[in-house]
């Protein structure tokens, strides 16, 4: 296989829940170039139609349909890039307890996870499920609740370290009054302190929206971003250079995402041998993957209770700081789930069409990098499969199927597919 | 530079001649010889975290402190209510289990433990406690790096009682998971092949050697742990199911060292009163027979309990009702063998630091006393220079 298509995987994995089993013969003969491009490019698709009849009040209902639209997607960057702002802005509907803010807070993530990260972290900033997650009802002149104010510069914007104490009580007092009424953003101006604020260095009678201002052009903002996107996007331990590298393009983009990423996604470093394979999948990145690589059309009722039992479940991350990465995602218990839903992901695949994906599953999957190690398991399938097409009568079918079902199921358990 | 004990001690502490007085502090009593040695430690911690920062001030109540109720103008309790178990110091009146647990000599309560400047963020803190240093960015946990520093081959060596692995157990050193539910721990028939392509990872380098170890260490334990069930007892709530598991492990004798899990809901902000009083009940009936399992069951001799939480709150209320995030806070430490009654002088009430504790006992000298007594380790090489505390009897 040529090493550009090894590229392509890459960026298939990177910049979305991996190839499927029906296009990545496609996407296999494209330049790496021209893969970067048709990436790019669902961004600026217009996003899926929430369906007529759509009740997010049912459980589980938000969590499957989320889960289905990066099934579905071609490559899945638009979806990729906003199940990273989610864990960006964390907001766990555990809190309060209403799933058609959370879809809310999904649909704006999707809607401007894209362009101007000044206009999203705004829009971030307005949004109910925000509100109510970081208390901004509660937050009122003369006793203001700093935790927003904390949480906006600790982990949306600059990093800790990057501001003081004095300059989360005054962010605290511009968005006094900031609130919600119903499923609505409302400014209460009799909570809103209009006193004058020192907020990084500048004075004046700031409001939310001139906070928001202040800090996105802060250098230390650029950098954190820069940061969680290298992290998130290319591998685990970006050095001060390349943040910095990335940076300078975020911020000569005018604090534009799809630019950024498009940069980081083209640049050399991206693809190369070193950062592929860097990254754990987390457990959503693991099972639509696997989906995707056996060809299955729709996400199984039982997929987001599993990924749940490893560790991540959509609309409910642990904290306010997101969920883990690496290391973090492969607990014992985490490792036996992922197991399990390896073999139930495998058993999905149709009996009649089971021995082809077995076949091509290695190579859309691990682009043919097979190490000993993983040959010789397979091996041991491959035995199984002999012994079983030796077989005559009824008996025949069902073992070869199973046998067919194991192949496949290793592949999705072996360490090559648990990192991306 | 630490306070020492003074004033806040018990009177019981006091008349028992405590060691944790004076320049004593500076000897260690236990010897490091061939113990340090020996793979078995000599007790399993017990590591339980309130999570959201536990209100210490409405935990252990300075009841005479005239201040007290001036921070405290709507969420100080009934002094008739508070349950007084020294001339000034109480319990909150939900911590019956505390005090039935105080009044039999099981427990240590250590006040005031904060460290350094302090941060009030919650992962920010709990980061710091999980690590033991506060000045550095995290790498590893500080019962991660006892691991490292005392190799085993045991394969579990620490459970945490929850999905994600907390920062407290990471280090290079496997021998950790963590879980929900033994049943879980089952391999899936059929998989038999996956399960033993991970050994065959040793040899690679990067990341893929570090799932396979994962993955081979999961199949090991797995098959240890599918077999256990939740223990019985008078148990109750979301701590009490944790409590469950954490006896099943004990009684299974499966030479882990730490089991750590958390109890939610101490981020009181709001509407503190009712919220608190039903955690800590939670907290103190459910830790109050836990230890009743142990006494009878011969495990006490090899238990030992610490309950932390990542900050204190606010010395003076908000006008919510509740609390906002603060600084130091009081440690409980658990079980037969510990040196009961109070340690660490209580933090003043007049001579606050921007409206928060100034903490009497860095949390690390708590750590380095379990190190020593608990896990016969030298702290010194995991912590720092921190003298131990003389907790254990």
């Amino acid at each position: 296989m040529p090493a550009h298509s090894a590229a392509v995987g890459h960026l298939l994995r990177r910049a979305g829940f991996g190839p499927s089993a029906s296009t990545w013969v496609q996407w296999a003969a494209l330049s790496y170039d021209d893969a970067v491009d048709r990436v790019l490019a669902e961004l600026d698709a217009p996003p899926p139609q929430d369906p007529p009849e759509l009740d997010p009040f049912k459980p589980g209902t938000i969590q499957d349909l989320w889960l289905n639209r990066m099934l579905k997607a071609p490559a899945g960057l638009a979806e990729k890039l906003t199940l990273f702002w989610h864990g960006h802005f964390a907001t766990s509907e555990t809190k309060f307890k209403d799933a058609q803010l959370m879809w809310s807070q999904y649909g704006l993530l999707r809607a401007k996870g894209s362009g101007s990260f000044r206009d999203l972290l705004l829009g971030v900033s307005k949004d109910v499920a925000m509100i109510r997650w970081l208390d901004g009802n509660s937050n009122r002149v003369g006793h203001a609740n700093e935790n927003y104010a904390r949480e906006l510069q600790e982990l949306f914007t600059l990093g800790i370290g990057n501001y003081t104490e004095q300059d989360i009580r005054e962010i605290g007092r511009a968005f006094t009054g900031w609130g919600s009424r119903h499923h609505d953003f409302v400014f209460r101006d009799h909570f809103h302190d209009n006193g004058e604020k020192t907020i990084h260095g500048k004075k004046g009678n700031f409001g939310g929206e001139d906070v928001v201002d202040i800090l996105v052009h802060l250098p230390a903002c650029s950098r954190h971003i820069a940061g969680k996107l290298l992290r998130f996007f290319s591998h685990p331990d970006p050095s001060t250079e390349e943040i910095e590298t990335l940076a300078t393009v975020f911020r000569e983009s005018k604090l534009n995402i799809k630019a950024t990423l498009a940069a980081l996604f083209r640049g050399e470093a991206f693809r190369s041998a070193a950062h592929q394979r860097s990254l754990v999948k987390s457990p959503v990145e693991f099972c639509i993957g696997g989906l995707r690589a056996v060809g299955a059309t729709t996400v199984p009722g039982w997929l987001h209770g599993a990924t749940d039992r490893m560790g991540q479940i959509l609309f409910r991350p642990p904290s306010v700081k997101g969920w883990t990465s690496g290391k973090g995602w492969l607990s014992s218990g985490a490792i036996v789930e992922r197991l399990r839903a390896a073999q139930r992901v495998a058993l999905l695949t149709p009996e009649t069409t089971r021995a082809n994906t077995a076949g091509a599953i290695l190579s859309v999957t691990l682009q043919d990098e097979v190490p000993a190690a993983m040959q010789s398991a397979l091996d041991v399938v491959a035995a199984k499969i002999q012994k079983a097409e030796a077989l005559a009568g009824k008996s025949r079918e069902p073992m070869l199927a199973a046998a067919h079902a194991e192949h496949i199921a290793l592949v999705l358990a072996s360490p090559e597919y648990q990192l991306s | 530079m630490f306070l020492h004990p003074n004033d806040s001690l018990s009177r019981r502490n006091v008349l028992a001649g405590s060691l944790a007085l004076g320049g004593v502090l500076a000897l260690p009593r236990l010897a490091l010889g061939d113990e340090t040695k020996t793979g078995a430690p000599a007790k399993t911690l017990v590591l339980l975290h309130l999570n959201g920062g536990n209100d210490g001030l409405n935990t252990v109540i300075p009841y005479t402190d005239p201040r007290y109720r001036v921070l405290r103008p709507s969420l100080a309790l009934d002094r008739g209510r508070i349950r007084k178990v020294s001339d000034t110091l109480g319990f909150h009146p939900g911590l019956q289990g505390f005090e039935a647990l105080f009044r039999r000599d099981r427990m240590a309560v250590i006040n005031g433990v904060g460290y350094p400047k302090p941060n009030y963020s919650h992962f920010r803190s709990t980061e710091i406690w999980f690590t033991g240093q506060p000045e550095k960015t995290p790498t590893y946990g500080w019962f991660g790096r006892t691991l490292s520093a005392k190799p085993s081959e045991a394969p579990l060596r620490g459970v945490a009682l929850q999905k994600e692995q907390p920062l407290s157990f990471v280090s290079e050193t496997p021998g950790t998971v963590t879980m929900t539910d033994f049943g879980r721990f089952r391999i899936p028939a059929g998989m038999e092949a996956a399960a033993k392509l991970y050994g065959a990872y040793g040899s690679l380098g990067g990341m893929r050697k570090q799932v396979g170890d994962a993955g081979a260490q999961a199949i090991q334990v797995a098959r240890r742990i599918a077999k256990l069930k939740n223990a019985g007892g008078p148990f109750y709530g979301r701590i009490g199911e944790d409590l469950r598991k954490v006896l099943a492990l004990l009684r299974a004798d499966l030479g882990v060292e730490c089991i750590q899990f958390q109890m939610g809901g101490y981020d009181t902000h709001s509407n503190q009163a009712a919220s608190h009083n039903r955690l800590l009940a939670q907290l103190g009936n459910n830790l109050n027979a836990f230890q009743a399992e142990l006494d009878k069951s011969g495990l006490a001799d090899r238990v030992v309990t610490l309950v932390v939480s990542e900050f204190g709150r606010r010395a003076a209320e908000n006008l919510s009702g509740g609390t906002d995030h603060g600084s130091a806070g009081p440690v409980f430490l658990i079980g037969k063998g510990v040196a009961p009654g109070f340690h660490g002088a209580y933090p003043s009430l007049e001579d606050l630091d921007r409206g928060n504790f100034k903490f009497t006992t860095d949390f690390r000298r708590v750590y380095a006393s379990v190190l020593r007594a608990a896990f016969r380790t030298d702290p010194t090489p995991i912590l720092g220079d921190f003298k131990p505390l003389e907790l254990f009897a």
